[in-house]
């Protein structure tokens, strides 16, 4: 190291200072948590850099090779160079596959401020070696334990140069040597090999047991032989009573030097499953991006005259995404999906009234306006860069509430980045070719292994059911079609062209595997600037464009009462028979049928019969059947017959001149009449301010009941419902009788008695003299041995006692009790106050005394 | 442009008009059952049903996606191919087979399904012991039951036990001078090589013939239930005209006649007699070691035949019916319990092979007068059907329309006896009902079909199976409220086809603005669905053409 030009780095902030601008604002891209805020110097940045919070989420960005690279670094000695690094990772046997990808993985490590120092030297920044080295609490995923050196930190001397001795060792003068020695020992190939060939078999077993961790094991105070021949040469070393290690050197021995069973140097490969013709895939997404265009009008159209309402936590009850589910015809997990979708491309929202509904945006109107392929991408692309998963509908959050759609905590931070990245795997395959789903979340799960870790209860962990949702959701959309991403899904992505398809020659379909690229992975495309973006999506829709069905202009119209539209309808054609028909199936074509009651929706709609029979002879393909022209005319000739309206009074008369008179007479303009039939007026106001402008006018008219009788307009006694007098509320209490006052007096007087009775001094043991005697209404205060001794022994004399007591609301009373039993911390007495037999809690008695004996 | 749409409902629409609409017919009929045949787009649907039929008839799921994907328009969604692909392997995974030791087991090539389905508690007394982890052995008499069971578990078993050959007796066709339809040929032939199960044919194309033709192929004694004692005679007359039985070869199994003969012919409603809970006549299953039974209109079977049904697994099994519609929704149990369809052709297809009469339905209504609509608004709410039904108003143009057809056969059929007695009064035409004996019956219908009385007004009891084949206009005042099956049994008595080749008349006499009218709109609706249209037309144009 001396030839190099620089003296090495002796920390990671002269590391960082050493490095270029475009190595550093790689540091910086790959991890933007350090500059914000910006740090004012490198020293800053190296500290920055090496905090827990921020390497964590470094070592999270990780691949699996590049995460295994940094647990071998943090098993080695530091600082280590890189010869030692490989040998951990390769293993005696030097695996080419790793020797290869190894450089990949430092200089990712390195990149990363994660690793830093020239290849002699590598050092594992602390924390991240703190993180990842061994320890009891958090065993190492390598399986290994702690080293010689650290095992034996607390061993005697004595102890350490026994086993050096057993271990065919010379011995030395101190400690530190001796853990040398056996240090360089267990890390000799050859050596070790002689060491262990002289061990029993039984010792064999227990040292493969633990080899590939834990490291740890139980041990009996007195360990069978061959375990104390382990124990003896140091094979394992003690860590607490009962408990030995497997120390690290010795296992990197039985593992052929290898910091890690399986290495995984490459990505698992994504495997195919079945390969379709990319014409079959793009129509199928294709058709599929047309269904879901049509499911998001149909949603919008189902909440277009008031959406259902927002749940006072947000989102959606229950209730209303079955109601939707329903509407759509289609399962509750796949609504919650297109009704976030709309919500994500801001199609929805909540109107914010006070009653608050979610409803179309003015976006929607905008949105519906262009041409579907335009739609289609607004869609995918608000899907591609949302954070929200539909999929967790249903769930709960952590705070065990039903986590609702539209609602709150629905937001993956991880999910934007899953679904670009799926697709992009998706992407690598030929064209047509769909991946098997287990090889995708085996290959995400490979380059963010820390992300994904298995869950204890079996549930998958959230990468993976990201992973699975972004699959199907991808399908629903039309992004892909029969699993393989289609020529749209492509060009939304913005990814290159697809490798070259060997599906023409082997249309094999299911399980033809085909060779798939196992080329170390490049870096991950860096997300779309926001112009290649719009250039990405403008791509999508014109290679979508063609291949969306045509807007159809007729129906085919039958004789039982059906129409049918053999494909999507222009859109006014389609609202028209929207109104006009109930449509009984959907799919690429509708299906409509015709029923008195939807001719009659399109009559109220305003139209008329031979508005209807126009349109339906302009747009038929086919003859106007029979049935259908009288079905039209029949409801029509009933439609209508019957008026209804809102009057508040009317006024009707025999004489239809009179009548005219009021009409024509200027001051009964106010009153809003209007001539119903010859004899009848409907007014606007109400019957007191008809009568009264009637008779302003002159007339004398006279009120009508509800059945037709003339009203009395005599002043009416009003009447309260049946009620009853109030009860009289006197000064004091009534006075009492004389059985009250009995009671209350020998209550006053046996209160009295307790109060003054004189007693025996508190103290059990006369002389003491340790307490003053009582106050008169001072409650006695005993501990509680000394009130349950005193209580058991008036038990056995029928002595009656003086007590102070606490009852349920915290009033203190004193009380004179002959116990009769004591049990269960209950004293049951005859009380000499109340007169009567009482059970009184213990630990309510503040304190007990004797009755002094008159 | 293709002539299929694939819907997202699991309906087919297919454009008849289409230069590829017959192959696509011939590539979805196995699995997909004719739904609505009106006459453009004729709606097929696909079941599981459907698809279990495909798989008994030899058709794999790789066919069916092949015949959606070839035809289809527009891309079919991936979810839907999936689902029928699920949906047809689930037929067959469990069969029913004879075992040389163990005699009827069950046999699972999937363990975990048969794990599943014994772990049913509906399952469980109907099986016996574990032969092997993946068989087991049923009671011989489930065998009806655990096919029911199975089915309505979602594991369809496939039926591979075989049938006993009964007691052989010889049966021939005698062509001379007819032969069988090619439609009834390919009905025979379907039918007996699947072994059970049910031919769809509209009324007037033949059963009794393909029910004949099956015998002469099995060549043993057979049971036929039939409906009505008027039916039971007509099959005997056709089988003695068109078979080489004699007369004392068939037997009639009654409530007048209790005969046993190789051939025997019993009604529904005297097998499902019941004495002090118990059925007497059900010995007749067993009175003889029958080789087929023939049930002419499956869909009427009554629920006790079904449970009768089920005993009788191991003999071969005819259901002969216009349609499959049931009115209760049992068409899973005539699935399981009968056999699958084997054999079904559109009317309007038959229609135009000129084998049953082209038909010219009309709706004639009625206004109600004033008085009647007063009276019709307080009626009961039972009594409403009644009265609309009933109205004078109707008997007016009835007779308006036997006067317009005068000099052809007219049948008149009602449902209330107050308003046939009436209506019999007025066109001085004989009334055919329940209390009618059956040798009165039988009179009047040979009279009627020797052309001797040309008006012959009938209740209900005429319904089905009985035979007049000059019957041209067929009048309908009233019936069994919304009954579907009803309309396309009436329909069915113009439809044979005439001497002389001239259209049928089909009038359905309706009061507007009643619920007679939403019950007639019901009715019709099976009919429509089949291509037949029906006209619209006011009574004041009968009454004035009249």
């Amino acid at each position: 190291m001396s030839q190099a030009a620089r003296p090495a780095p002796r920390s990671l902030a002269e590391a960082l200072r050493a490095r270029d601008d475009s190595s550093l604002s790689a540091l910086l891209r790959s991890r933007p948590d350090l500059i914000t805020p910006v740090p004012t110097d490198l020293t800053q940045l190296a500290t920055r850099a090496g905090t827990r919070a921020s390497v964590l989420r470094a070592l999270e960005r990780l691949d699996r090779f590049a995460l295994q690279t940094a647990e071998a670094l943090a098993v080695a000695p530091e600082p280590a160079s890189y010869a030692t690094l490989l040998g951990l990772m390769a293993g005696d046997a030097a695996d080419e596959s790793v020797t290869a990808a190894l450089p990949r993985a430092v200089a990712t490590l390195r990149e990363q401020a994660l690793v830093w120092g020239d290849d002699e030297r590598l050092r594992l920044v602390r924390t991240a070696r703190e993180l990842l080295a061994p320890a009891p609490q958090h065993p190492s995923p390598t399986g290994l334990g702690p080293s010689v050196q650290e095992a034996t930190s607390g061993m005697s001397p004595g102890r350490i140069q026994e086993i050096v001795t057993t271990a065919g060792l010379p011995s030395t003068h101190d400690a530190v040597s001796a853990v040398t020695a056996l240090t360089a020992l267990f890390g000799h190939r050859k050596k070790m090999a002689k060491l262990l060939a002289g061990a029993p078999d039984a010792a064999l077993d227990v040292l493969h047991r633990l080899v590939w961790g834990p490291p740890y094991g139980q041990v009996t105070a007195d360990p069978a032989a061959h375990l104390r021949w382990l124990l003896d040469r140091g094979l394992l070393l003690p860590t607490a009573p009962g408990t030995v290690v497997l120390p690290r050197e010795v296992a990197l021995h039985l593992r052929e030097g290898r910091a890690h069973r399986t290495p995984e140097p490459l990505p698992p490969a994504v495997e195919p499953a079945a390969a379709h013709s990319p014409q079959v895939v793009d129509a199928t997404a294709a058709g599929q991006a047309y269904t879901a265009l049509a499911t998001v009008e149909e949603l919008l159209k189902d909440w277009d005259e008031g959406g259902p309402g927002v749940l006072r936590a947000g989102g959606l009850s229950v209730r209303d995404l079955k109601r939707t589910a329903v509407a759509l015809d289609v399962s509750e997990p796949v609504a919650a999906f297109w009704v976030e979708l709309a919500y994500a491309a801001g199609l929805i929202a909540s109107d914010g009234e006070a009653d608050e509904r979610y409803a179309a945006t003015p976006g929607y109107d905008e949105w519906l306006e262009r041409p579907a392929a335009e739609r289609w991408t607004r869609l995918a692309e608000a899907w591609l860069a949302g954070t929200r998963t539909p999929g967790l509908v249903g769930g709960r959050d952590a705070k065990d509430r039903t986590l609702s759609a539209l609602g709150p905590g629905l937001d993956r931070s991880a999910a934007a980045e899953v679904r670009h990245r799926v697709l992009t795997l998706l992407a690598g395959l030929p064209t047509g070719t769909a991946p098997d789903t287990g090889s995708v979340l085996d290959r995400l799960g490979w380059e963010r292994p820390l992300r994904g870790p298995r869950q204890e209860d079996g549930e998958e962990d959230l990468r993976s059911r990201l992973a699975r949702w972004t699959l199907s959701e991808a399908e629903l959309l039309g992004i892909t079609g029969r699993g393989a991403l289609s020529a749209q899904g492509r060009a939304l992505l913005g990814a290159p062209a697809p490798p070259p398809a060997p599906v023409a020659e082997n249309p094999a379909g299911p399980g033809a595997k085909l060779p798939v690229h196992h080329h170390a992975p490049g870096p991950a495309p860096a997300p779309l600037s926001p112009a290649e973006q719009a250039a990405a999506t403008a791509a999508a829709a014109r290679v979508l464009a063609p291949l969306l069905p045509e807007p159809l202009d007729h129906v085919l119209l039958q004789a039982d009462l059906t129409a049918v539209a053999p494909g999507p309808l222009q859109r006014p054609l389609a609202d028209t028979l929207d109104v006009l028909a109930d449509v009984e199936s959907k799919g690429g074509a509708t299906v409509y049928r015709f029923t008195p009651a939807s001719v009659r929706r399109a009559l109220d709609a305003g139209r008329t019969a031979s508005d209807l029979h126009a349109f339906l002879t302009e747009h038929s393909r086919t003859p106007v059947p029979q049935p259908l022209t009288y079905l039209i005319d029949d409801v029509a000739r009933k439609h209508g017959h019957l008026r209804v309206g809102a009057a508040s009074a009317y006024v009707r008369c025999d004489d239809d001149a009179l009548l005219n008179e009021i009409l024509a007479d200027k001051r009964a303009a106010g009153l809003r009449l209007r001539r119903l039939a010859p004899t009848v007026l409907a007014a606007q106001s109400d019957p007191a301010a008809l009568l009264e402008g009637l008779r302003a006018m002159g007339f004398a008219p006279a009120a009508e009941s509800a059945e037709g009788d003339v009203l009395i307009a005599r002043a009416h006694a009003h009447r309260t419902p049946p009620r009853t007098a109030p009860e009289p509320v006197p000064d004091g209490p009534p006075p009492p009788d004389a059985t009250l006052l009995t009671a209350a007096i020998r209550a006053i007087r046996a209160g009295d008695l307790a109060a003054t009775a004189p007693r025996k001094p508190a103290g059990s043991e006369p002389g003491t003299g340790s307490r003053a005697p009582l106050a008169g209404g001072e409650l006695p205060r005993t501990s509680s041995a000394e009130t349950l001794a005193t209580m058991q022994a008036a038990v056995l004399t029928g002595e009656s006692l003086w007590i102070g007591y606490v009852n349920a609301e915290g009033s203190a009373s004193q009380r004179v009790i002959a116990p009769v039993r004591v049990e269960g911390g209950f004293v049951t007495a005859y009380d000499h106050t109340a007169d009567e037999v009482r059970t009184y809690p213990l630990h309510r008695i503040t304190g007990v005394a004797e009755l002094a004996e008159d | 442009m293709s002539c299929l749409i694939v819907q997202s409902d699991k309906t087919l629409l297919l454009e008849v008009d289409h230069e590829r609409a017959d192959d696509c017919r011939r590539a979805i009929a196995p699995f997909a059952e004719l739904e609505r045949a009106p006459e453009h787009i004729h709606t097929y649907r696909v079941t599981p049903l459907g698809l279990w039929n495909a798989r008994a008839a030899g058709h794999d799921a790789e066919q069916v996606v092949d015949a959606l994907v070839q035809y289809s328009r527009y891309p079919v969604p991936h979810a839907l191919l999936v689902d029928i692909a699920e949906t047809m392997d689930r037929y067959g995974r469990l069969t029913l087979s004879k075992h040389p030791t163990h005699g009827l087991v069950l046999t699972s090539t999937d363990r975990p399904v048969l794990e599943e389905v014994l772990r049913s508690k509906r399952i469980v007394p109907l099986v016996g012991a574990r032969i092997d982890p993946d068989t087991v052995a049923v009671h011989p008499s489930e065998r009806g039951q655990i096919k029911q069971v199975l089915l309505k578990l979602g594991w369809p078993a496939e039926d591979l036990a075989g049938y006993v050959d009964g007691e052989a007796h010889p049966i021939e066709l005698l062509e001379d001078g007819w032969a069988l339809r090619p439609y009834q040929k390919q009905a025979v032939e379907n039918f007996w090589h699947g072994g059970s199960g049910v031919v769809v044919l509209p009324c007037g194309a033949g059963k009794t013939l393909v029910g004949a033709g099956s015998m002469a192929q099995a060549k043993s004694t057979t049971l036929i239930l039939v409906t009505n004692t008027v039916s039971a005679r007509q099959w005997k007359h056709e089988l003695v005209k068109r078979t080489s039985l004699t007369e004392d070869e068939i037997g009639e199994y009654s409530g007048t006649r209790k005969e046993i003969r190789p051939v025997t012919i019993a009604t529904y409603q005297v097998l499902t007699t019941r004495r002090k809970g118990v059925y007497p006549h059900l010995e007749l299953f067993d009175s003889r070691d029958w080789g087929l039974i023939v049930y002419d209109e499956v869909h009427l079977l009554p629920a006790p035949v079904f449970k009768f049904t089920a005993d009788l697994q191991a003999r071969r099994r005819l259901g002969l019916t216009a349609t499959l519609v049931r009115e209760d929704g049992r068409e899973s149990d005539v699935f399981s319990l009968i056999g699958p369809k084997r054999f079904d052709a559109p009317w309007k297809e038959i229609e135009a092979q000129g084998y049953i009469a082209p038909a010219d339905c009309v709706e004639v209504r009625v206004n109600l007068t004033d008085s009647e609509r007063l009276a019709y608004a307080t009626a009961e709410t039972e009594e409403k059907y009644r009265f609309c039904a009933t109205t004078d108003t109707k008997r007016k143009v009835t007779e308006a329309i036997v006067r317009r057809f005068a000099g052809q056969q007219i049948l008149v059929i009602g449902q209330y006896i107050d308003q046939l007695d009436e209506l019999g009064e007025h066109l001085n035409a004989p009334v055919i009902k329940g209390e009618t004996s059956n040798a009165q019956r039988e009179k009047l219908f040979d009279a009627f079909r020797e052309g001797e009385i040309s008006v012959l007004v009938v209740s209900k009891v005429a319904n089905f199976s009985i035979d007049l084949p000059e019957a041209t206009v067929a009048v309908q005042v009233s019936g069994t409220f919304g009954s579907r099956q009803e309309e396309a049994q009436r329909l069915g008595r113009v439809l044979r086809p005439k001497a002389d080749g001239h259209q049928a008349h089909f009038y359905s006499v309706v009061a507007r603005d009643t619920i007679d009218q939403d019950f007639a709109a019901h009715r019709q609706r099976f009919l429509a669905e089949q291509g037949y249209a029906y006209r619209i037309v006011d009574a004041d144009e009968i009454l004035a053409g009249g």
